[in-house]
């Protein structure tokens, strides 16, 4: 089945240094109350086919910080398709999300949700913060979840790579809108990176001086840390839920794949062949890992058990299958084929069946799916300058996330961060 | 400054997320003081040794007449003429036959010029994808020197990089601009490696 999708409109990113404002921290927020959430109504339910949109009205002041907070409110839930926005003096929504913002000194919001059909309450929050962006997004959190039962992305980030020049590639990381983007490391030629999924490290593989190595960076408190070099090419390829994470490294000759913990310690090698074994990744449960091995005569995509054995191949079609990606759920796997001379997203089960494309127009390359499973991020040269795409899974739209004077790539998401 | 706001800004928005509902919870306790670290632009260690580097231009068209420096300084045509780059077929890192005349020509300057090391540099076209790109741009540099070693040159003497399809010479999408960027890249050091 091929699948078919247009390119969105395109959001106005930038925001690189908002104002002030922004740069302060986002403080704390609190409960004011909140109900139950074991029992409560869904919806939409997300996992239907066909799903409907929910009608919702906004009930904002007209202050220009409201109206900022409103405006990422919409835009979060827009882009999941599944919310409609209802004027709040016409009647036809569904659910009503009243805020009131206070921005004297602060930032103080107060979110109350509710039901118009029957009339009642479902989630009243206060929230404090500096930075209207996560703020906003924690809002969108919390309609989300009221409305699907299940957990919003809107807080979660993206980390990617912007090319400075030839040889030069800084890793960066923004909100999963393409806003307050960051720079985290700048010193080299960045390549594969990759989060714990605590969100609290990043793992990037970093060429400096002419050395391949691995970093580990705290991102809480900004730290790096070499987790492992060797002479050769050592690339990151992901993580594991009990913080084990696959790597490549050709400290031996070829290039293998290893695991290590992220400690340093519990160093284990995977593979022996002669050629290139590269790009490993966990699947979500930690027990199988996809990688990349020319063994076959040409790149292919394999999985094998999380201790070495089991060797499967999963690809057959084509002659260049790269850079696997697991779906969060484990089901499928998401990777690049090169068909008709272009680079393409494909995805397939992950028991090699059932192989779709994702992508048909220029470059498409490096899927990363959202924690919920929802969206793949990935990198495409459709307008010229690569630049970082997310599209729904489930229906068609995909939308450029940063903006078109940057050569931005290699998109990885974040788990789910608090 | 601006710097260090941003850090601030990246600490806290992951630190200092709204703590999510648990019903009962009236109050959130506020994060703590915002720990700061500022990591400074990193200065490596200075070597012992400095690493002293010729970067052999990249393209030369005409092959190298005379291979076998007499004595003294080469000069830069000469050095040029023989450190050309290794060419490559599309996602393979085998030598190919029409560059082993080349590599013949760089292990007998280096059989005559034990004070010079080199680095080589493997690279790619910009049709793959780029992890697989920096493994196949290795496999291509040990081609090189897994040849040139061959040949009697110390593996001591050469050390690989690869920079896969990061570092093209040529732009164009077309086969010739390609070919030209599937090359093993070779750069003059005139020093013994660190380690």
């Amino acid at each position: 089945m091929r699948m078919r999708k247009r390119n969105a409109k395109e959001k106005e990113p930038g925001g690189n240094n908002g104002p002030s404002f922004f740069i302060l921290a986002f403080i704390f927020c609190a409960v004011l109350c909140a109900r139950s959430f074991a029992d409560a109504k869904i919806y939409i339910d997300i996992t239907s086919p066909g799903i409907r949109q929910l009608p919702v009205s906004l009930h904002m002041p007209r202050t220009p910080t409201a109206r900022e907070i409103e405006r990422i409110i919409k835009s979060d839930l827009e882009f999941t398709g599944l919310f409609s926005f209802v004027d709040p003096d016409i009647r036809g929504a569904e659910l009503i999300a009243d805020i009131d913002v206070d921005a004297t000194g602060g930032l103080t919001v107060i979110l109350s949700i509710k039901d118009l059909v029957e009339n009642k309450e479902v989630l009243k929050k206060r929230y404090t913060s500096n930075s209207i962006r996560p703020l906003a997004h924690s809002i969108a959190n919390d309609i989300y979840f009221v409305a699907t039962g299940k957990k919003g992305i809107f807080r979660t980030k993206l980390s990617y790579l912007v090319s400075k020049y030839a040889g030069r590639k800084e890793l960066r990381l923004m909100d999963w809108d393409g806003q307050t983007s960051v720079s985290i490391s700048s010193r080299g030629l960045t390549s594969s990176h990759s989060w714990t999924q605590n969100g609290k490290y990043l793992l990037y593989a970093e060429e400096r001086e002419r050395r391949w190595r691995i970093y580990i960076l705290d991102i809480m408190k900004y730290k790096e840390m070499v987790l492992f070099s060797s002479a050769g090419l050592n690339l990151v390829g992901g993580t594991s839920p009990d913080d084990l994470i696959s790597f490549s490294s050709s400290k031996d000759g070829s290039s293998e794949i290893y695991v290590i913990d992220i400690y340093g310690k519990g160093f284990k090698k995977l593979t022996m062949a002669l050629g290139i074994d590269v790009s490993p990744v966990f699947s979500p449960d930690g027990k199988k890992i996809a990688f990349v091995s020319d063994r076959g005569g040409t790149p292919q995509i394999y999985t094998m058990d999380a201790n070495g054995m089991g060797v499967r191949r999963l690809t057959f079609e084509g002659s260049y299958n790269t850079s696997p990606a697991w779906s969060p759920d484990g089901k499928f796997i998401s990777y690049v084929g090169r068909y008709n001379g272009k680079n393409q997203i494909f995805m397939v089960k992950s028991d090699g069946t059932d192989v779709r494309q994702l992508t048909f127009s220029g470059n498409n390359e490096n899927p990363s799916f959202s924690p919920d499973g929802l969206f793949l991020a990935y990198d495409s040269d459709r307008e010229g300058k690569k630049g970082i795409y997310i599209m729904r899974m489930h229906m068609e739209g995909d939308q450029r996330i940063t903006p078109r004077d940057i050569n931005a790539s290699s998109p990885k998401w974040s788990p789910y961060l608090k | 400054m601006k710097k260090l706001m941003i850090m601030l800004l990246l600490i806290t928005a992951f630190g200092c997320a709204k703590k999510y509902t648990t019903p009962a919870e009236t109050t959130a306790p506020p994060e703590g003081p915002v720990k700061e670290e500022v990591m400074r632009e990193e200065v490596l260690p200075e070597r012992g040794e400095t690493i002293m580097e010729e970067r052999v231009t990249e393209r030369v068209e005409a092959p190298g007449r005379e291979t076998v420096v007499e004595s003294g300084v080469p000069s830069e045509e000469q050095v040029k003429s023989i450190f050309k780059d290794v060419l490559f077929d599309y996602d393979k890192y085998e030598i190919r036959p029409d560059a082993r005349e080349g590599l013949n020509a760089i292990a007998a300057y280096l059989g005559k010029n034990k004070g010079i090391n080199i680095v080589i540099e493997g690279h790619c076209d910009e049709r793959g994808t780029n992890e697989y790109n920096l493994a196949l741009g290795e496999k291509r540099a040990k081609s090189a020197k897994n040849y040139l070693s061959s040949l009697g040159v110390s593996p001591d003497r050469m050390i690989v990089i690869t920079f896969g399809e990061e570092k093209p010479v040529c732009t164009d999408q077309s086969e010739s601009c390609w070919q030209q960027n599937r090359r093993a890249h070779f750069v003059i050091v005139k020093s013994r490696f660190p380690q």
